[in-house]
């Protein structure tokens, strides 16, 4: 780059921190370091079932939403609709890189596996094992301690990438990880999403009784209906429960046939783009 | 006479807004497209910090999660849990988007032999 | 009055700047992605000090684990440096 270019190149991004600067120092972005919200108050003060209870009384049920973590309850329950059509941008991104790779296949057992030393083989085989149970974690008492289905299934799409890189593709293939049985699962965690979202208003529908959809707990007007707040006398937050394990299938799984598809050899693929797909259709 | 907390108060919200412009100017004046994608992962990432840092509390701010301490102090130090919320979904959904960037990106390479903007404007038929 | 905490986050956004900068003037690609990657573990001890877990835990395998990881594979099958 010559010199003129980078001397207007930082002088156009000072520029643009002097802007960013401006509004926010105008009130453009509200107030830094100080003091919260009264929507923020609101959340925390009804999210968790034993503060709503003092906050606001006998009538506390019908707007609490039983989860004592309140950025879980937000994401499913005060701002649903918002996740819902998050996760409907998440599968239309997913399908697009999907789409990209159409046709293309590696067949299987064409080379010999290939992969680290077998110290760090090893210590892998050690580590999936907990990587996977430390998501299931997450996923299953989101509602309780932070964590949630984005978070569990961000974690677990981690263990595919370890796996193909100690190893290789070909070993989680023959451990029965392939792109139909992802595509499978991911497809079940989002059906799983839209049937609890659904299941209130399929009811309301049969019943002639109101219902609310992606709101866990019943609400004032519509009390026939809601997911339980305790399950054997365990808190599952109602639908919160639902939403977070299988929002973490689809997030895990769609992470885990995008590493599939980028990890295909190169050579395949340009072989297969040549060919026109027929032969590569086969495997 | 400089007050030092207010000094360390600008400087972060400075630096935040200096890092957006680092990954705005990597987006708009790098030629490689890997470059681009890193720098605009970088501009997401600091965007988010800065919706985070939007609802921090000063001093002592604690998670919002109810651990059973008194309702009272929960509410009065507990931080914003909204901006929370929505930088949660929008690291997810952003990664997504990132990495079908990816894919165009490397199907771009396959197609025209080359990630280099300036070569990819050049070519012909 | 000082807590730790505001100490903390100077030293944490200033190492991301720096970081931020080295990545995207950075010519070699696979360098520019560890530069990256530093710059995002920077930003989870923001957020960890900002009283975020959630996003730390959404954070760190996406911006330490996943991006760098396609990263990888996309500079390894393509061009690994980018010319002036």
């Amino acid at each position: 780059m010559s010199g003129v270019r980078k001397v207007a190149s930082a002088v156009a991004l000072l520029a643009i921190v002097a802007a960013l600067s401006l509004g926010a120092a105008a009130g453009g972005m509200g107030p830094f370091f100080d003091g919260i919200r009264s929507l923020g108050a609101f959340y925390l003060s009804t999210a968790p079932p034993q503060i709503a209870e003092l906050v606001l009384g006998p009538s506390y049920r019908g707007l609490s939403s039983y989860s004592p973590e309140v950025v879980t309850s937000i994401v499913w329950d005060y701002r649903g609709l918002d996740t819902y059509f998050e996760t409907a941008v998440f599968f239309l991104a997913i399908i697009g890189a999907v789409a990209i790779y159409r046709g293309i296949e590696e067949p299987v057992l064409r080379r010999p596996a290939s992969g680290l030393s077998p110290i760090v083989r090893a210590v892998t085989k050690f580590l999936i094992p907990i990587n996977i149970a430390v998501a299931a974690s997450i996923a299953l008492h989101g509602h309780l301690t932070p964590g949630g289905g984005f978070q569990a299934g961000a974690a677990l799409a981690v263990a595919p990438i370890i796996v193909i890189v100690v190893f290789s593709r070909r070993y989680l293939l023959e451990r029965g990880v392939t792109k139909l049985k992802a595509l499978f699962f991911r497809s079940a965690g989002l059906i799983g999403i839209a049937l609890v979202v659904l299941i209130p208003v399929i009811w309301s529908v049969i019943s002639g009784e109101w219902a609310w959809v992606m709101q866990n707990q019943w609400k004032p007007g519509a009390e026939a209906f809601s997911y339980p707040a305790y399950l054997g006398g365990a808190l599952i937050s109602g639908s919160i429960w639902f939403l977070n394990l299988f929002e973490f299938l689809a997030v895990s799984f769609g992470f885990t046939i995008l590493f599939l598809l980028i990890s295909i050899d190169e050579d395949t693929v340009r072989s297969c783009m040549i060919r026109g797909g027929e032969e590569c259709d086969r495997y | 006479m400089i007050d030092i907390e207010v000094f360390i108060k600008t400087f972060i919200v400075l630096a935040l807004f200096g890092t957006a412009g680092v990954g705005l100017y990597g987006v708009v004046a790098k030629p490689h497209a890997t470059k681009k994608i890193i720098s605009l992962t970088i501009l997401g990432d600091t965007v988010n910090a800065l919706a985070i840092l939007l609802g921090y509390r000063y001093p002592g701010g604690i998670p919002p999660v109810y651990t059973g301490q008194p309702p009272n102090e929960f509410v009065g130090r507990a931080v914003d849990p909204l901006p929370q919320a929505l930088v949660l979904t929008a690291i997810v959904i952003g990664m997504a988007v990132n990495l079908l960037i990816i894919y165009i990106a490397l199907q771009t390479y396959r197609l025209y032999g080359t990630l280099d903007t300036r070569l990819i404007k050049k070519l012909r038929g | 009055m000082i807590t730790p905490e505001l100490a903390l986050m100077l030293i944490f956004v200033s190492i991301a700047f720096v970081f931020a900068y080295l990545a995207v003037e950075e010519r070699k690609l696979i360098r520019a992605v560890v530069y990256s990657a530093v710059q995002s573990a920077a930003f989870a001890f923001l957020f960890y000090l900002l009283g975020a877990p959630d996003i730390v835990l959404v954070y760190v395998p996406v911006t330490v684990g996943i991006y760098p990881a396609a990263l990888l594979f996309l500079i390894r099958k393509t061009e690994e440096v980018e010319n002036p």
